[in-house]
């Protein structure tokens, strides 16, 4: 039954349900018209026997004249357990040789079924006791008519429930079959399309409805795939024409040996921004995978953030940016240190290189409630507020003003973003009104070494 | 000295025994795993360049064998797949060090000369090249008898670029050298460069010669003459 559809075994149950109540129902039909039918031969064969009785009171063979008129024509008289009288009916039908099958139900030999009742009758000297009989067949006959009846009925509204509830299974399970075959024919390139809500309450609108959300959810992270495919196509074809590009110009030149050089070092660096490119996508995709492994290490935030930035310190002096660092010390967190200083690393290049010379860059490290808070500050020119969305996604780059002549792939922010979610933190742009970027990370932790390693 | 290389790319082989026969190695390639096996088990080489993913037979596979009877022959493996467990897989299998795809050529030779000069490799107290004095104990600096005041990563840098003598550095072996920094970092090579920049207005811009190159698209090196 378990492989059976939805459509037949709902209509199984119904006819089921239908049939057990139809039953009951033929049953007590049935009980109650045999009760009646019964009852009524009693108060006959109680009728017969006062009628014999009274008779019989009075002189045996006045009994007889009874049978003769024909007002009782089956009934005995005995006396004593002799036979003192028959009449010719009960002879006839071969009565006396009947042998009883039941209480008050005897079977002839010919397996005629009578009903039988017996009383006694007192005259002067003696007790006579009378059995009268009357025939069963009429009754059986219209009970075995009855019962035959009630079965075909039966039999006919089974057949009309399993077709009707086969019928009506098919309506309600109809809007199903749509929907499955709607769905059926939504494709990757067919995203858009949603299954029709009839009813938005009522079992099916809701399941429809549930449904169309997961298409939606579908179609959202399907674009944003798409467009990730176009754009990292798009960042991979950059460097792959300048090569292309170089090295047939080179070739057609009958340029001396320096400038061919000068031609390969130039596809190198080509090259070379596209190993980096790829490093970057690959990092990105085992995130999306789930399968990058990051570590789980006690670790001295503080130290961290002095080690990168002593690192990018000379960059900042190049332009004559004055590179602060303020922090609370002895900040600890359980994190991994290779994957979050890359989180730190990028958002500090991205200061650095986005505030014009002579600016500012400012790295703090507080600790308050449990949470490490690490904000990257600078006095570039931000980011305008219609992008603050799209910063974390991958390629932005925002706009024109931070260019790829910038050097990067604007692939830093969402790897940053990617690194302090994998270690349990959180990471946002604080707004700052168009004085510079402010980019904030918290993450659990604890101060003075209290994750210390256990 | 007898270099085999295992790599089935054809354009990589090819050009690693160019670029190899060009330092004076004596080069074989092996195209296929079987191949490799094969070289492997017939011949002695001083040192074995082997990719990990071959068709065949495959890199770790041959490394095993060869490893089961000779312990000596130093191993390199290139592997494209940059993951933490396949450069363990390949260590624990014997090889003595790995090069993930793309690799910088330059990175390559470093990387052979440490392999095949292990064992006698007298620590230096001193380095000089043309009239640049390098005092690695003192952390001195001089440059035809005058003192160059230079700070810990760009002694650093310089230091590993005089070590090479004469051959070109990447910038990605400088990383992981001076910095330490093995997970390889973009904003790095801006912090390789802005040191560079800084070597040179020390080192090189109050002398006549030059010593601080840079070859385009590869990297660096430190040499007497301007070729």
């Amino acid at each position: 039954m378990r492989h059976w559809s939805i459509r037949a075994r709902l209509t199984v149950y119904y006819a089921f349900a239908l049939a057990l109540i139809i039953l009951a129902f033929c049953a007590g039909i049935y009980w109650l018209i045999r009760a009646d039918l019964l009852q009524q031969m009693n108060a006959q064969l109680s009728q017969d026997l006062s009628t014999v009785s009274r008779a019989a009171r009075k002189e045996p063979e006045e009994a007889m004249e009874v049978a003769e008129e024909g007002l009782v024509t089956l009934f005995v008289l005995q006396s004593q357990g002799r036979v003192i009288a028959t009449a010719p009916g009960w002879r006839h039908e071969g009565l006396q040789s009947a042998r009883p099958i039941a209480p008050g139900i005897v079977q002839t030999p010919q397996h005629r079924v009578y009903y039988t009742k017996q009383g006694a009758a007192h005259t002067r000297d003696s007790r006579i006791e009378i059995t009268v009989a009357r025939d069963g067949e009429p009754l059986r006959h219209t009970l075995r008519s009855l019962g035959l009846a009630l079965l075909a009925g039966l039999a006919c509204a089974l057949g009309l429930a399993l077709a009707g509830g086969y019928v009506l299974a098919g309506r309600v399970l109809a809007p199903v079959g749509a929907m499955a075959s709607t769905a059926r024919a939504i494709t990757a390139d067919r995203l858009s399309d949603r299954l029709p809500v009839h009813n938005p309450d009522d079992e099916l609108g809701r399941l429809a409805a549930t449904f169309n959300s997961t298409l939606a959810r579908l179609e959202d992270s399907f674009d944003r795939l798409r467009r990730f495919t176009s754009d990292a196509s798009h960042e991979l074809r950059t460097p792959l024409a300048a090569m292309k590009s170089v090295g047939e110009v080179a070739l057609r030149d009958e340029a001396d040996f320096a400038a061919h050089r000068e031609a390969i070092g130039s596809m190198l660096e080509e090259v070379d921004r596209l190993a980096r490119l790829v490093d970057s996508l690959l990092t990105l995709t085992r995130a999306d995978a789930g399968t990058a492994t990051l570590s789980s290490v006690p670790t001295d935030l503080s130290g961290l953030i002095s080690e990168v930035a002593d690192c990018l310190r000379a960059l900042a002096d190049e332009k004559q940016i004055a590179l602060s660092v303020t922090e609370d010390a002895d900040v600890w967190a359980r994190v991994d240190p290779v994957v979050l200083k890359q989180a730190v690393i990028n958002l500090l290049d991205n200061a650095v290189k986005y505030t014009p010379q002579g600016g500012q860059v400012r790295v703090s490290l507080a600790h308050a409630d449990g949470r490490a808070t690490i904000e990257v500050t600078d006095t570039g020119p931000g980011i305008p507020r219609e992008d603050r969305e799209r910063v974390f996604d991958r390629f932005y780059r925002g706009g024109k003003s931070r260019s790829s002549d910038s050097g990067g792939v604007g692939l830093g922010l969402a790897i940053a973003e990617w690194a302090v979610q994998a270690n349990g933190g959180n990471i946002e742009l604080a707004d700052r009104e168009g004085r510079g970027c402010a980019f904030r990370i918290t993450l659990p932790s604890e101060k003075g070494g209290g994750v210390s390693s256990s | 000295m007898r270099v085999l290389v295992v790599e089935d790319e054809r354009k990589i082989a090819e050009s690693l025994r160019k670029g190899l026969s060009a330092e004076q190695y004596d080069v074989s390639v092996a195209y296929t795993g079987e191949e490799g096996f094969y070289l492997v088990n017939a011949q002695t080489f001083d040192l074995v360049i082997l990719d990990i993913m071959l068709p065949g037979r495959d890199g770790i596979e041959i490394l095993s064998t060869l490893r089961k009877r000779d312990a000596q022959t130093p191993v390199l493996i290139l592997t494209a797949k940059d993951a933490v467990e396949d450069r363990v897989t390949g260590l624990d299998s014997g090889a003595d060090d790995y090069l993930t795809k793309p690799f910088a050529f330059a990175e390559l030779l470093a990387r052979i000369r440490a392999l095949t000069r292990r064992g006698r490799q007298e620590q230096a107290q001193a380095l000089r090249v043309a009239d640049l004095e390098m005092d690695l104990v003192g952390r001195r600096v001089t440059r035809d008898s005058q003192p160059i005041d230079l700070t810990a990563k760009e002694f650093g840098v310089l230091e590993c670029l005089v070590r090479h003598g004469g051959s070109v550095v990447s910038r990605d072996m400088l990383a992981r050298e001076v910095w330490n920094e093995t997970t390889w970092v973009a904003p790095l090579y801006n912090v390789i460069d802005v040191h560079i920049a800084r070597l040179r207005r020390k080192v090189d811009e109050p002398f006549p010669a030059k010593l601080i190159h840079t070859v385009r698209g590869v990297g660096f090196v430190v040499r007497e003459d301007d070729k």
